[in-house]
């Protein structure tokens, strides 16, 4: 018989040595020293933002939501493969133990994300609901226990056939959280007790009888597998190239005008980057976030001329980051071998990177216009935009894809 | 002849209230090849992931000798093996790990493991390739290893999903040799095709299903009695069922 145990053991341990591997490369790249950066600021900002939030401020509400989706979303990576869909089926009884042990991770790195999370939120929980040290050990006890009846019963319920009947669980195990921390946080705690006399009716009673009613929902399982290991390479994909990332797509349909284009030869490319853009993965998100932020530093960066510069970074780190885009098509024979020139794609993904620059600026200089009213300035940030797409663009493509390919 | 796999009124799809399939009976008995066939789209491969105890039903039920999979999980699962469409191999595994793995999972002494494997490996001229990884494999040879892997078991019940695709001519005269083989010392084939030629060669009788139904099932002689073609050959009175031409 096939060793289940010996099979995940073999498992983790793949998959922590990739985890390190992608971190060590991660810390390697320029890109960690400016999140280091953005630690330091944002720490500073966090104290600053205590001061400023008012007497009134519904802290026991915001932290009481935010505890509660924290504990009702609770992935359990079982790294299952495609594979195993066919020959592990043989050994559905004996996966028990391969499961029990991928409950087991998930319960100790999701107790342990819980208390990072209720560290981070701790300067709040101390201004406005109780300081010590002690009710940080109960708080935090508390929180942690809930983390682990949720993964718990969350497994039980990954049994149930359909996803609209997950879904219902789901929601109930919100409504059973939000309550639960709600009392921890007024500090209620012969009411957390019942609580815990509810949940042990839940785990039991209810939760426990799917295993006696449905078998593995295989198919479901590898497919969240499948989705948190993307999860995981999209955020190491920021600073480093992933091979094996496989972009969702989404279909977005009230953006379907934007990727529309006539039907003529030269606009193939474009329609297909554009087309890509859209809905594939991450890119849109991508794009609106990276707007925000830039937003943010507009923001907070004292007005005057150097705020073009600020801008013009902001250009590079969207150019930089959607080159991804033209890389992944890098292996799709029919790309490759399209009747069109090496140089005219290039030069059809300058052109549409050009005008998502241009949008960029636009509203860069807008925002910045209505924030100083000093709108010379405001004017030359779209004029940087397309600068920077005239200049700098088409070297920096022309670098990045012979490097790539 | 005592049936192997039993669907009884089977109905099943991936949303509540919204069946795929709608009340499917049929049977696989011993010594028989049952060619399950149908449009892209028809259900056959949801129908299958209900006979793999990967779907559950929403109502009726499907029994292999006798049980269904929530009965016995385990005897169930191990009375057949499954050939899928695509090939899913592990990239880590060896082509002879990936035996080795199947072996295991079915319970085989290693001494029957090892008496099935070799000419098995010959036949379908793999066996100088034991060593090889999935990524140097063609589709026809990762096909070829799923196949390996589902012969070498000798299971009650082969359930075989489009199993020609990227195979060679030799490969597939071997596989049919082999299931023609199997069949005649008593096993059951459960066989989805597109290749109707073939289908009408090999199999004893044929399942068609249409948009979740099955809307025709017999021998060759009775789906041309049924469907009044006289002397047609399948690929006709398919095409003559596609087109909706029987209600």
């Amino acid at each position: 018989m096939i060793d289940v145990k010996k099979l995940w053991r073999k498992r983790r341990n793949a998959h922590l040595t990739q985890t390190l591997k992608y971190f060590s490369l991660m810390a390697n790249s320029g890109l960690i020293v400016s999140l280091i950066l953005l630690i330091v600021v944002g720490s500073i900002y966090y104290a600053k933002l205590l001061k400023a939030l008012p007497e009134s401020f519904p802290a026991v509400l915001i932290l009481t939501l935010l505890f509660s989706f924290w504990l009702t979303k609770s992935p359990i990576r079982t790294l299952l493969k495609e594979g195993d869909l066919v020959f592990l089926l043989p050994v559905e009884s004996g996966m028990k133990q391969y499961f029990s042990q991928s409950l087991s991770s998930a319960i100790a790195s999701g107790s342990f994300m819980t208390l990072f999370l209720f560290t981070l939120t701790w300067p709040i929980v101390q201004v406005f609901i109780i300081d010590g040290w002690k009710m940080y050990v109960v708080f935090a006890f508390f929180l942690i226990t809930a983390k682990i009846f949720n993964l718990y019963v969350s497994w039980e319920e990954r049994r149930l056939p359909y996803k609209s009947h997950q879904l219902n669980y789901r929601i109930m195990r919100f409504i059973v959280n939000f309550v639960y921390v709600y009392l921890l946080f007024n500090e209620a705690y012969i009411f957390l007790i019942a609580m815990f006399a509810i949940m042990y009716v839940l785990k039991n009673f209810v939760f426990g009888v799917f295993r006696k009613v449905h078998g593995y929902q295989w198919e479901m399982l590898l497919a969240e597998e499948q989705n948190l290991k993307m999860k995981g390479y999209r955020l190491v994909n920021y600073f480093t190239d992933v091979p094996a990332l496989k972009q969702t797509v989404h279909k977005r349909p009230w953006l379907n005008s934007l990727g529309s284009f006539s039907f003529k030869k030269k606009n193939v490319m474009t329609a297909l980057f554009m087309k890509t853009f859209i809905r594939s993965g991450d890119y849109l998100g991508l794009y609106i976030r990276l707007i925000l932020i830039g937003f943010l530093f507009l923001y907070l960066i004292p007005a005057g001329w150097w705020q073009i510069a600020v801008v013009i970074l902001f250009f590079q780190m969207l150019t930089l980051q959607l080159f991804t885009l033209y890389t992944q098509y890098r292996w799709n024979v029919s790309f490759i071998i399209y009747p069109i020139e090496s140089d005219g794609k290039q030069a059809a993904f300058v052109k549409w990177l050009r005008g998502l620059l241009l949008l960029q600026g636009l509203l860069y200089g807008v925002f910045y216009g209505l924030l100083s009213g000093d709108w010379v300035i405001a004017l030359l940030m779209p004029v940087a935009a397309f600068g920077y797409s005239l200049f700098r663009l088409p070297s920096m493509t022309k670098k990045h894809i012979t490097l790539s390919s | 002849m005592r049936p192997i796999l039993e669907v009884k009124d089977l109905t099943g799809g991936y949303m509540p209230n919204q069946p795929v399939i709608h009340n499917l009976n049929f049977s696989v008995k011993e010594s028989e090849i049952v060619g399950l066939i149908g449009l892209n789209g028809a259900g056959k491969s949801t129908t299958i992931k209900h006979v793999l105890g990967l779907m559950e039903p929403m109502s009726g039920n499907s029994k292999i000798m006798g049980q269904t999979f929530r009965d016995e999980p385990e005897i169930y699962r191990s009375q057949f093996t499954y050939i899928p469409e695509m090939p899913v191999l592990y990239d880590e595994l060896t082509l002879w790990e990936h035996l080795e793995l199947t072996a295991m999972a079915y319970g085989l002494e290693e001494q029957t493991f090892l008496t099935r494997v070799r000419p098995l490996l010959e036949e379908f001229r793999m066996d100088n390739k034991i060593k090889w990884f999935p990524n140097q494999f063609s589709k026809g040879m990762k096909q070829k290893v799923m196949i390996l892997c589902a012969l070498l078991v000798e299971p009650r019940l082969y359930i075989v999903d489009e199993p020609f695709v990227g195979l060679d001519p030799l490969g597939i005269q071997s596989f049919l040799e082999y299931m023609v083989a199997f069949k005649n010392s008593g096993a059951g084939v459960l066989m989805s095709t597109h290749i109707l030629s073939t289908a009408e060669k090999y199999c004893d009788r044929f399942l068609i299903m249409h948009e979740g139904r099955l809307i025709l099932s017999g021998t060759l002689g009775e789906l041309r009695e049924r469907s009044g073609l006289k002397d047609a050959t399948l690929d006709e009175i398919y095409l003559y069922v596609a087109r909706g031409k029987v209600s």
